[in-house]
């Protein structure tokens, strides 16, 4: 990616994740725009480039609320490397098998976060937590990402956001 | 003489060697692996020193100034449309409000009767006297960036006498604490965040125990298995951690589990507020 799209990804994700995306609520719950992004920049660079970014986003989200540092950083640097390792081995970007993997991530990461917070702050509603936020997310996370991956793979689109050796690539 | 590192730890010369080249074959995987064990270490570090702050403010004032930005069309939006709702049923949301009012007047002339008494009957038993607390009204311009944590972010901060750890309740009840300040800006923890903590007591009975939030809602803890906790039951503040008045709505109990080998029950409760929907909040000046 080109290292533009990345401090632009770092200062504005955030503030559209809070403020751009409230209106898109449904009963509470929002699509995880950061990490639909992460997936795609997963197919889109490569697992470490991704695992890269996946820390930094999450480090931004960590210190912009209220979770411990490093938290986020943590699942979203995993959830970055194993896109970019799917990427690399598995899919491209028009595959629909995307949006099954999207919404798995989404459920996975939500699933870990529990078991973290269930560590450290004693017994956790697992399954009221699942049904009612983690898994309406997972799925909302999902569409959004399918919109991205139809934004993305327009070549113009792909020249703005993907420096040229990659773009030979893809 | 022995060399170090042989057969005996199963390392070789040959594999010594080897070593400098796998690192360098897999330098950024190694680094990448690195990164994820020191952010393992940062979390866990915090787990028992606390939360860290690094970074806070500059975070929260690049975010709440694009916050500002980006939420300030859609609340001239939503208002204007409110607005005309408004419009359209105006005389007959006047004439219940004339009603409402009329029963509120009645109801306040009762209590102010029985505020003078309370008063002097403080006065006589040398009672402190209950003030209540100033407030500012604040509109919420962003709400829940990361998914291990519950909070929003309010359009005013330092620049209106809000500071760390001031309640921020709604008519609805409480919503949660100030975390950060920034001169325009606060960052307000709700109480479904899993690190929020408030002393509450059940209305009912005067029963209390400690309310910690749990992401969807919240779990009232320490409560004695012998504790007559019922669904339903109101969860009001108890006053006693010093940032939240006493006698404020919180929560509404959801769920009570028993079992005989614990000694405290797990209840289980719902926010009288509900967040998805919280448009403006009151801070509690102190």
């Amino acid at each position: 990616m080109k290292s533009y799209v990345y401090f632009i990804i770092l200062l504005l994700i955030i503030p559209v994740q809070a403020s751009l995306l409230a209106p898109l609520s449904l009963g509470g719950i929002k699509p995880d725009l950061a990490l639909a992004l992460l997936y795609v920049i997963g197919l889109l660079t490569g697992p470490m480039e991704a695992a890269l970014a996946g820390m930094a986003i999450g480090l931004v989200q960590d210190i912009g609320s209220a979770s411990f540092i490093g938290f986020s950083g943590l699942t979203r640097g995993l959830i970055g490397f194993a896109a970019g390792l799917l990427g690399r081995r598995v899919l491209d970007l028009t595959s629909r098998s995307n949006i099954i993997f999207m919404v798995s991530f989404s459920l996975l990461e939500g699933i870990v976060i529990a078991f973290f917070l269930q560590m450290f702050y004693g017994s956790f509603p697992f399954l009221n937590l699942a049904m009612s936020r983690l898994l309406p997310r997972a799925l909302y996370t999902g569409v959004l990402g399918a919109v991205l991956l139809k934004l993305v793979v327009r070549k113009d689109v792909l020249s703005v956001l993907v420096r040229r050796d990659i773009q030979k690539e893809l | 003489m022995r060399r170090f590192g042989t057969s005996s730890h199963g390392v070789n010369g040959k594999q010594l060697k080897q070593m400098p080249g796998f690192i360098a074959k897999h330098k950024k995987l190694l680094s990448i692996f690195s990164l994820f064990i020191l952010l393992f270490w940062l979390v866990t570090i915090q787990v028992k020193n606390g939360r860290f702050t690094f970074m806070e403010r500059p975070v929260l004032a690049i975010s709440g100034f694009f916050e500002r930005i980006i939420s300030w069309p859609f609340n001239t939006v939503a208002s204007i449309a409110k607005g005309y709702v408004l419009l359209v049923g105006t005389q007959k949301e006047n004439q219940r409000l004339r009603t409402e009012n009329e029963q509120l007047l009645l109801e306040k002339a009762v209590m102010n009767e029985l505020q003078l008494e309370n008063e002097r009957l403080r006065d006589a038993l040398d009672f402190k006297r209950f003030y209540p607390p100033d407030e500012v009204m604040a509109q919420v311009i962003g709400k829940e960036s990361s998914p291990a944590s519950s909070t929003v972010t309010l359009n005013k901060g330092a620049d209106h006498g809000i500071r760390k750890d001031m309640a921020v309740i709604t008519s609805q009840g409480v919503v949660g604490k100030v975390n950060t300040v920034l001169p325009g800006t606060s960052k307000v923890i709700l109480l479904t965040d899993p690190g929020c903590t408030l002393a509450v007591r059940v209305m009912r009975n005067r029963e209390e125990g400690l309310l910690e939030g749990k992401l969807v809602n919240c779990a009232l803890k320490y409560v004695s298995y012998y504790a007559d906790i019922q669904v339903g039951d109101l969860l009001i503040t108890s006053g006693l951690d010093g940032i939240y008045p006493k006698g404020l709505a919180v929560a509404r109990v959801v769920s009570v589990s028993k079992h005989e080998a614990r000694a405290f029950q797990t209840v289980l409760a719902e926010p009288a507020v509900h967040f998805s929907r919280l448009e403006e909040a009151l801070v509690l000046i102190k």
